[in-house]
C-alpha cells in the first residue's frame, strides 16, 4: 500500500487585517477606533499526497499557495483543520519533524550571509545532528547535481541570484529531508538556469524518493516535473488531479495550428472548420471543440489536401487552462 | 549541543570578522556615557569637598569602570533585531530548524562580548590610571563577581527576549524597548550609584529587574558591598532569573502561534 506523507483535512487559516479609508481624518479616526476584517487566506481545503509524489500547487497570487506550504512547513498554525506530515502535526515543530521536511522559498535566503556557505553547510550539519560520513556524502552528491565546487566558497554575498539558489538548495536539502516544500524555487533566474533546476529537483525527486509538493509561476516548472496538480483559488480547491486531464476537464477544445504552403493564410476562409483564433505567415490557428477535433481535422487535410505543409492537434497551452480556470471559479474538480 | 554552539561560534565569528571596525566603535561608544557620568560625578565630589555619601573620586571611577565592564559583559541587544527579523520574515528559516532561535542570540552576544573585552578592557585601564580609581575588591568580591555577572547577563538576555517576543503581536517593538531602556537608565544604576538615589528611587530600583543588571554587579566588583548584602542582593538576580524564564517560556509558547510569518 503507498504510503501517505501529506494528509489535509478542512485546512483553513484566517488573517485579521487592519483596514483604514485614505486621508487624514480617516488617520485619526483609526487611532481610537480600528476597523478588523477577516481574510480567508486558506478556506477548507482537504487533500493527499502518496510517498514520492511530485505536485505541483497551482493558483493565482492570493490564492494561497505559500499560506498553506507555511501550515504544512510548521510555520503557520491554521485557524481550523486537520494536516498531518509524515505523522507529524507540522504546527507542533517537533524536532522529530523539522529533521525530515524543508522548506524552500525561491526569494528567501536561508544563509548566512557572510560567510561562505560550505561554511553555513558545516553548521547546518551540527544543527541536524548529520554523522561526517552521511554530511560528506550529500555534499558530494548536491554539488554534482547542482555543479556548485566554485560557488560554496565564495561569501553568500558575491553570489548572483542564480547561483545563490543553487546553494540555497544545498542548505534546504543538506539533511537529506523526505519531504520537501518548495515555493517559487525558480522565480527571478534566467531560462538557462530555471532548467537546471528543474532537472536537479526531478533528479533529487529520483535519486531520494522524497516528497515534494511545489508552486511556480512558472508553467514550465509544473509541466517539467508534476504529473498531479492541486489547483486552489481565493483559498479553496479548484482541481486536483493529473496535469494531463486538468485541459480535458477545464478547458474542452484543442487547438489545431495549420500551415499553409502558398502563403495563402490570410485568404483562404476556414471559419467553417473551427474559430479562427490567429493568422501569422502561412499559419492558422484555429480552437476546436474537444468531441469534433478528430472530424474537423480530417476535413481540413481533406479539403485543403497539398496547399498544406503540416497540421498539429495540441491541448491549449498550460497557462491557458490555468487562466481559465481562475477566470471562469468552476467548482471543485477532482479526478 | 556543544559541537553545535562550537559551529556557531565560528560562523559568527567570521560573520564578526567582516565588521571589526563597526564592533570596536559601538564598543568606544558605550563607554563613552559611563565616562560622562564619572566626569560629572567628579566634578560634583570635587565641588562639595570631594565625597557624596559613601562616594570619593577614586570610589566613582572605580563603580563606573566596574558599571562599563559589567554592561559590556551583560546586556544584550536582542529585541530590535528580533523585530526587524520578525518584520522581516527572516525568522522563518530559524523556526524551521530542530534549534530554538534563541541559541543563535546567545552565540551573537558571546562573539560581541569576545571581541570587544580586550580594546574595552585596555581603555578602562587607561581610564583608571587616568582618575587613580581604588577599588575595594576582596578575593571573595572577586568570586562573587563571576556568578553575578553571570545572573545579570541572563537577566538581560531573558528580558530583552521577553520584550522582543512582543514583536509577535505587534511589529513596533521598538517603542517598548525605548521605554524599557529609558527605565534602564534612571534604575540600573547608570545615572548614579543605586546607593546614592534618593530614598524612594533605591528603592523602586531594587524592586524592579533593572538595579540586578548593571549597579548589583558593579557594586560587587567594586567592593562597594559587604559580602552579605552581595549575597542577599544575588538571591534578588536569581529571582528576577525565574521570573523571566518562565515569562519567556509563556510568552514565546502564546507567540509564536501568533506568528504570521509576514513576507516569507
Amino acid at each position: 500500500m503507498t504510503e501517505v506523507v501529506v494528509d489535509v483535512r478542512e485546512l483553513r487559516k484566517t488573517f485579521q487585517v487592519t483596514e483604514r479609508e485614505e486621508g487624514l481624518a480617516a488617520t485619526l479616526r483609526s487611532f481610537v477606533r480600528r476597523h478588523r476584517k477577516d481574510v480567508n487566506a486558506v478556506a477548507g481545503i482537504t487533500f493527499r499526497i502518496d510517498a514520492g509524489e511530485v505536485v505541483g500547487f497551482l493558483g493565482p497570487n492570493g490564492a494561497g499557495k505559500t499560506t498553506t506550504l507555511k501550515m504544512l512547513s510548521g510555520l503557520l498554525h491554521p485557524s481550523a483543520g486537520e494536516a498531518s506530515v509524515l505523522g507529524y502535526v507540522p504546527w507542533r515543530r517537533e524536532n522529530a519533524y523539522l529533521q525530515r521536511m524543508t522548506l524552500l522559498m525561491g526569494n528567501r535566503t536561508q544563509l548566512v550571509w557572510d560567510i561562505p556557505a560550505a561554511d553555513s553547510l558545516r553548521v547546518l550539519q551540527e544543527i541536524y545532528r548529520i554523522p561526517e560520513a552521511e554530511f560528506q556524502g550529500t555534499v558530494k552528491e548536491l554539488t554534482e547535481l547542482l555543479e556548485l565546487e566554485e560557488l560554496v566558497h565564495k561569501p553568500v554575498r558575491n553570489l548572483s541570484l542564480g547561483e545563490r539558489m543553487k546553494v540555497e538548495f544545498a542548505a534546504g536539502l543538506i539533511h537529506s529531508p523526505r519531504v520537501a516544500f518548495l515555493d517559487e524555487p525558480t522565480i527571478g533566474l534566467d531560462v538557462s538556469m530555471q532548467v537546471r533546476i528543474r532537472r536537479f529537483v526531478a533528479e533529487y525527486n529520483r535519486r531520494t524518493g522524497a516528497t515534494i509538493l511545489l508552486t511556480s509561476h512558472y508553467m514550465d516548472d509544473v509541466v517539467a516535473l508534476c504529473k498531479r496538480v492541486i489547483v486552489i483559488h481565493r483559498g479553496r480547491l479548484l482541481y486536483d488531479g493529473p496535469l494531463a486531464d486538468l485541459a480535458e476537464r477545464m478547458a474542452p477544445y484543442k487547438v489545431i495550428t495549420a500551415t499553409l504552403h502558398d502563403g495563402a493564410a490570410a485568404s483562404t476562409d476556414l471559419d467553417a472548420y473551427g474559430t479562427v483564433v490567429s493568422r501569422e505567415e502561412g499559419r492558422v490557428t484555429l480552437r476546436v471543440d474537444r468531441q469534433v477535433a478528430p472530424e474537423r481535422t480530417a476535413r481540413l487535410v481533406n479539403d485543403l489536401r497539398e496547399r498544406l505543409a503540416d497540421i498539429s492537434v495540441e491541448d491549449p497551452p498550460i497557462e491557458e487552462v490555468i487562466d481559465r480556470v481562475f477566470t471562469s471559479e468552476q467548482t471543485t474538480v477532482s479526478a | 549541543m556543544i559541537s553545535t554552539y562550537r559551529a556557531l561560534l565560528v560562523a559568527q565569528i567570521q560573520s564578526a570578522a567582516q565588521y571589526r571596525v563597526q564592533s570596536i566603535l559601538w564598543m568606544l561608544f558605550s563607554v563613552i556615557r559611563p565616562v560622562i557620568f564619572l566626569a560629572a560625578w567628579v566634578a560634583v565630589a570635587n565641588s562639595q569637598g570631594g565625597q557624596i555619601g559613601a562616594y570619593d573620586v577614586r570610589d566613582f571611577a572605580a563603580y563606573y569602570i566596574a558599571l562599563s565592564l559589567v554592561s559590556n559583559l551583560a546586556t544584550s541587544w536582542n529585541a530590535y533585531e528580533f523585530e526587524f527579523e520578525v518584520r522581516m520574515g527572516r525568522l522563518s528559516p530559524k523556526l524551521l530548524r530542530p534549534l530554538h532561535p534563541i541559541h543563535y542570540s546567545v552565540v551573537e552576544n558571546l562573539v560581541w562580548k569576545l571581541t570587544t573585552i580586550i580594546p574595552l578592557s585596555i581603555v578602562l585601564v587607561f581610564i583608571a590610571l587616568t582618575f587613580d580609581a581604588r577599588f575595594r575588591t576582596t578575593p571573595t568580591h572577586l568570586l562573587l563577581f563571576v556568578p553575578s555577572v553571570l545572573l545579570a547577563g541572563s537577566l538581560a538576555f531573558l528580558s530583552g527576549w521577553v520584550l522582543a517576543t512582543l514583536a509577535f503581536w505587534t511589529t513596533r517593538v521598538h517603542a517598548v524597548s525605548t521605554f524599557w531602556d529609558r527605565a534602564a537608565f534612571i534604575f540600573a544604576g547608570q545615572i548614579a550609584p543605586l546607593a546614592l538615589l534618593p530614598g524612594p528611587l533605591q528603592a523602586i530600583s531594587l524592586a524592579l529587574p533593572f538595579g540586578y543588571i548593571l549597579g548589583v554587579p558593579a557594586e560587587i566588583l567594586r567592593g562597594g558591598v559587604s559580602v552579605t548584602t552581595a549575597l542577599e542582593l544575588m538571591v534578588g538576580q536569581v529571582f528576577w532569573v525565574v521570573v523571566f524564564y518562565v515569562a519567556f517560556q509563556r510568552v514565546w509558547r502564546v507567540g509564536v502561534r501568533q506568528y504570521s510569518a509576514v513576507g516569507a
